[in-house]
This record gives C-alpha cells, structure tokens and sequence, in this order.
C-alpha cells in the first residue's frame, strides 16, 4: 500500500466518508470534516508513520495532496536517519 | 526556592497557563518535564526558558489521550529519574458543541483528554511519589460548574476532573499526596482566540470585577502555593481564581453600587 493509500484509508475511516471521495485536490471541507476530524486526522498519520505534523505546518495544507507530499518527506527523511 | 531539588511534571507546558506554570515552579527551584503534543518548538523554546533559570527540563510528547502514550511517558520519567514530586494535570482539549449536539467521537476525545488522563497519570505520578510525598494540581475551569456557550463537553469533563480531584485528595492522603484543582475564568491565552474568534467570549474587562482579565501568570501563583507547604492542609478543594466574576452575576463591573 503506498504512504497515499494509507492516509487515504486512515482519513477515509476517521471521517467516516468513502475513500473514493478523496482525492488530491480534496480539502478537508470538501469532504465534509469538521475540526475533531481534522485533529484526528493528523494524530493517527503521526501515529502511523512515527512522525511530527506541528499545527503550523498543518495550517498550510491546502488540500489532500499537501497533506500525502509532507508526509511522505517528512517519513523519507526518518528512513535516513 | 521552595522547590529546589523537586521534580515536576506539567503537561500541556508548551504554552498558555501549563507555560506559565512551568516557569512559575521552575522560578522556584523546580526542575520540569514539559509535556506537550502538537507544538514542539513552543515547547523547546520553553524548556530553554526554564534551563536558563538554572533547573533541568526535559521534553517529552505525548498525547495524554491515549493510555499507551501515558504509560510511554512515564516509564521514561521513571527510567530517567525514578520520582516525582509535582503532577499538574494540566493538558486539555475540547470541541465547541452544544450538549444536544455532543456526539460519541467529541465525548470520547475530550473525555480521554482532560478527565481519563488526569486519572491514569495521577496513577502513575503516585507510584513515582511512593515514600516522598507529593502535590497533584489539576487545572479544571468555571465551565465546570456554570453553563457557558457550548462548553458542553468540555464543562462536563472538568466536573469529572473536580469529582477525580476529590477522590485522590482522600485515596493518597495517606501517602502525604496533596491534591487540588484551579478553575479559572476565561484566561488570555492563544486557546482562548479560538473562543474568541467564534464570539463565544465577551472582553471579560467588561465582566471582571477585579477590573482585568486573568491572565496564566494568575493561576500559575495559585497552582505554586497549593504545591508548597503552606498549603498543606489544603485537600481535595477546587479554587476559583477569576476576578470575582462567578459571584456577582447580577453585578455589572466597572459601575459602582448606588447605595
């Protein structure tokens, strides 16, 4: 499963919507989230990929694919280290 | 420095009042594990705060709402220290939700956080504290006791939060364990912008008879003296630190009574 699918799944399944909704250019809104799900959100992709997502960070993300690309570097550079 | 040599847990120590609390026990002697969750550099910043003051700080995150994270935690205090002498259980969250509109998810996510964890990590702090006695402050709210605009959940947590505080003041008695419970006002913090930004809080100079709005500087002097000796006989007690405001409801602040 790539890191995409995974967060897709785990969103999917906090947000309780289809996964086949989420795309990358989706927003939080689109998808009908409110902000218990968007924390949510973050914390079980922290506690999946054993990584940091600080809230200013977050604040940033203007869509799904923001989200999925931060991730997906921020754990590549764990694999590194 | 009536805590030199103490050691003192404060979650949630990054910022807002767990900050000033912090740095309020670190002034007087205290070294800190400052817990945080979802701002690690307010919380390394404050961590160097508190190192400059001439104590120790250690960061550590966690997400108290998770019992694992919890025991993660404190196995590292007690590997890296093995005591304990102050616990405020000061880490909170909350959604903004009527009661009629509290569903299981917001329930679950404010109760694990601000009520569950004050349990299981006043637990924990207590095994740490064994033989050395000790203080648990746990910051609780006047939405406790007082409906404010959808404060539901979060309200209802620090009632069980104040409920925990009174069982443990009783249960760890024996064991020289004090603990108590601040409630504030609406207290100037960042948290406090998003109550405001929803109009949920009125500029409270407006309603304070004391003329300003607490700031965490005010609950931090509190915290202090419940964790020292002269609050010793001090147990189980919820103190209300919020410019007079819950006892003159029907009192407009700033207008003097005409006689």
């Amino acid at each position: 499963m790539t890191v995409e699918e995974q967060i897709r799944d785990i969103v999917a399944n906090i947000v309780h919507v289809d996964k086949a909704i989420i795309t990358r250019d989706s927003t939080f809104k689109d998808i009908k989230a409110d902000s218990l799900d968007i924390v949510q959100s973050l914390v079980a992709v922290e506690d999946a990929f054993d990584i940091e997502i600080p809230d200013e960070e977050a604040q940033n993300f203007q869509n799904f694919g923001d989200f999925v690309d931060y991730v997906e570097s921020h754990a590549a550079e764990k694999e590194k280290a | 420095m009536p805590f030199k040599g103490k050691l003192a847990l404060v979650t949630g120590s990054g910022r807002g009042i767990g900050r000033a609390i912090a740095l309020k026990l670190a002034s007087q002697g205290a070294d800190i594990i400052v817990n945080f969750f979802r701002h690690r550099e307010t919380a390394e910043k404050t961590a160097k705060e508190i190192q400059a003051m001439g104590v120790k700080a250690q960061v550590i995150r966690a997400n108290v709402g998770d019992p694992a994270k919890i025991d993660e935690m404190f196995n590292t205090i007690g590997n890296d220290w093995g005591y304990l002498d102050i616990f405020i259980n000061n880490a909170a969250s909350g959604v903004g939700r009527s009661a009629m509109d509290v569903d299981v998810k917001a329930w679950d996510w404010t109760m694990d956080i601000n009520a569950k964890a004050a349990l299981l990590c006043a637990q924990r702090a207590a095994k740490l504290m064994e033989g050395r006695g000790g203080k648990i402050v746990s910051i609780s709210s006047l939405g406790s006791s007082f409906v404010l605009p959808t404060y539901a959940i979060v309200g209802i947590s620090k009632a069980a939060l104040e409920a925990i505080t009174r069982y443990l003041a009783i249960e760890l008695a024996p064991k020289n364990i004090c603990v108590n419970a601040v409630a504030a006002s609406a207290v100037e913090t960042e948290a406090l912008k998003f109550y405001i930004k929803e109009g949920l809080v009125k500029d409270t100079r407006q309603v304070t008879p004391a003329g300003r709005m607490v700031i965490p500087e005010d609950v931090a002097k509190v915290v202090a003296f419940l964790c020292s000796e002269e609050a010793f006989m001090i147990r189980g007690q919820t103190i209300i630190v919020d410019g007079g405001t819950s006892i003159a409801p029907f009192i407009p602040a700033g207008k003097e009574e005409s006689q």
